[in-house]
């Protein structure tokens, strides 16, 4: 049963959610200003790892493999490492980086002495991590893209959406992470048994179809291998908009119980 | 202003507050003093929600912290017990951002800044990271930040913990001039001679609970009225006898010395001439006698 709410309830809950969008995008802004200044430190993965894999993975490895799914390894390759960038980006920015904040810094103690709450640290954090995973994402698409190994070029701008929907519940993930270690050390156990496993088993490297039903169920249950089917339709222009509504669909799903998971769990550490 | 009644915070089995019942006028200059562990800080946190009350009641501004957090942040400033500077950003940065959290419109930010970095004698570190500045200019950086929004309740928990005198008696100075403009404070700390110095009115907390609440005179009054005289330990036995015999001594010990009150000068003055005992020392009462009794601290003869 809901009990009726009056128009002034109601105005009440319009402006606090405008509050709130104010004070995300001011949060955004602290991370951003961050961000820039260290810029190429910042932004030199984006480029350099994708290369690397490139160039080690595709070129190396590639001359062995002269058939992947009906292309060249180096073609099968390159959807998969925007992906990659958007869950590294994300998970490390909301592992490591919240933490520090967190525990070291303390800069949350003060943040929650302003009109901001733990709904504002937790989602403007999300929504941060979300942006930056897109920017990530189409970087790397377009150094791809210089390789040739984008079918449509224009299609480049449209992989931000996939470094949006993989950034967003992959820092969600890297916040239960935050949430759960009792030192910072243990995100290593996270990384290991998580998100290196995620990292090898979502169809990246390889498809998955060959591989125990079991792996295909758990990898099928995380977010990597979605938006890595979403970009492969990108790079190869096949079925995009299957994939939008099919692991776009399930993306957004993860995407809210993750982000409300997390608030949760975070919502318990720095509110007694 | 703020408004406690048998107000109650449980983590687990453990009762941090305990049933305190307390009211903190505008205006005033208001002293939480306790131990540690005493509840001071888990009171502070569930003034703007950053500790949820298990039981009782609270109201600041007339608002229920749980519900309408934002509406009483919007309105007091905290000068943090850690610093929680963000180490990422410079001074006049971190301050900027803090000026747009707390919805100081966006063209007066920066003379907002600029006349408190002035005020804190700060506005030459301006551009500085925040490493490079000294534990006391990072504890004024603080207080810049609580007095960005002009807050009608300034909350100071333990502000000057840490400090050189130079920094604590320029920030006591600050912070009496905050309050003769009208700013309401609440100032939790451990050093007695700074609630003496700052507070209209106090309390002292124990365990949880109010163990004893006035103006540091009246405490003193109450609680431990009179003159102290510190005796060396190596007099122990003599003072003993004597105490045993004259039920006006009180008396408690420490690795420090043999401190006896009495109600008049004349008392202990008379250990000196009648008994050949030379004090190191002999001052009236203070605030620090009062809350040793209180708390429990003392070796209490007269219980």
């Amino acid at each position: 049963m809901r009990s009726e709410q009056t128009p002034q309830m109601r105005s009440e809950q319009i402006n606090s959610m405008r509050e709130s969008i104010v004070l995300f995008f001011h949060i955004t802004l602290r991370n951003w200003t961050v961000y820039k200044k260290d810029f190429i430190a910042n932004i030199s993965p984006t480029i350099a790892d994708p290369a690397l894999i490139l160039v080690s993975l595709g070129l190396g490895l590639g001359s062995y493999l002269t058939n992947v799914e009906g292309m060249s390894y180096m073609q099968f390759l390159a959807p998969g490492l925007t992906v990659a960038t958007a869950l590294f980006t994300s998970f490390f920015e909301s592992s490591y980086g919240f933490y520090v904040r967190m525990s070291f810094e303390n800069v949350f103690k003060a943040m929650l002495t302003t009109p901001i709450g733990v709904k504002e640290v937790v989602f403007g954090e999300l929504i941060w991590v979300g942006l930056k995973g897109a920017i990530m994402a189409v970087g790397v698409a377009m150094v791809l893209a210089l390789f040739g190994l984008m079918v449509n070029p224009w299609l480049i701008p449209a992989l931000s959406i996939v470094g949006l929907l993989v950034a967003i519940p992959c820092g969600a993930m890297g916040l239960l992470a935050t949430a759960w270690v009792r030192n910072i050390n243990q995100f290593q156990t996270v990384y290991s048994f998580l998100i290196a496993p995620l990292y090898f088993l979502s169809g990246i490297f390889f498809p998955i179809e060959q591989m125990h039903p079991v792996v295909r169920g758990l990898a099928n249950f995380f977010p990597l291998i979605h938006g890595v089917r979403i970009a492969q339709s990108m790079f190869w222009q096949k079925g995009i908009l299957e994939a939008l509504t099919i692991n776009g669909g399930i993306l957004v799903i993860q995407s809210v119980i993750l982000s409300a998971l997390a608030y949760s769990q975070i919502k318990k550490k720095l509110v007694n | 202003m703020i408004t406690a009644s048998s107000l109650v915070k449980k983590f687990g089995d453990f009762a941090a507050v305990d049933g305190l019942n307390l009211q903190i006028n505008k205006g005033e200059c208001f002293g939480l003093l306790g131990p540690n562990g005493a509840g001071k800080s888990t009171f502070i946190g569930m003034t703007y929600g950053t500790v949820q009350r298990t039981g009782g009641d609270l109201k600041v501004f007339g608002y229920d912290p749980k519900t309408h957090y934002r509406e009483i942040k919007r309105r007091m400033g905290v000068v943090t017990q850690e610093n929680a500077l963000d180490e990422s950003l410079t001074v006049f940065e971190n301050m900027i951002i803090y000026c747009a959290f707390i919805g100081v419109p966006k063209d007066e930010r920066k003379k907002r800044v600029e006349e408190l970095l002035e005020y804190m004698n700060l506005m030459h570190k301006k551009d500085m990271p925040i490493i490079a500045l000294s534990g006391g200019m990072k504890r004024r950086l603080v207080f810049v930040r609580a007095l960005l929004g002009k807050p009608e309740l300034l909350i100071l928990d333990e502000p000057t913990t840490g400090l050189d005198p130079a920094v604590r008696h320029l920030l006591w100075g600050k912070v009496k001039e905050l309050h003769s403009q009208g700013t309401t404070i609440v100032l939790t700390t451990h050093y007695m001679h700074e609630a003496e110095v700052l507070c209209d009115r106090l309390v002292i907390m124990n365990k949880g609970v109010v163990a004893g609440h006035g103006s540091p005179k009246e405490l003193i009054h109450q609680h431990a009225p009179g003159y102290v005289g510190i005796f060396s330990l190596d007099h122990q036995k003599q003072i003993h006898q004597i105490v045993e015999t004259n039920k006006s001594y009180s008396l408690t010990e420490d690795t420090s010395g043999i401190y006896i009150r009495t109600n008049s000068l004349d008392e202990l003055t008379a250990l000196h001439t009648k008994n050949n005992l030379t004090p190191l020392q002999i001052r009236p009462s203070n605030l620090e006698d009062v809350f040793l009794k209180l708390t429990g601290q003392e070796l209490s003869a007269d219980a």
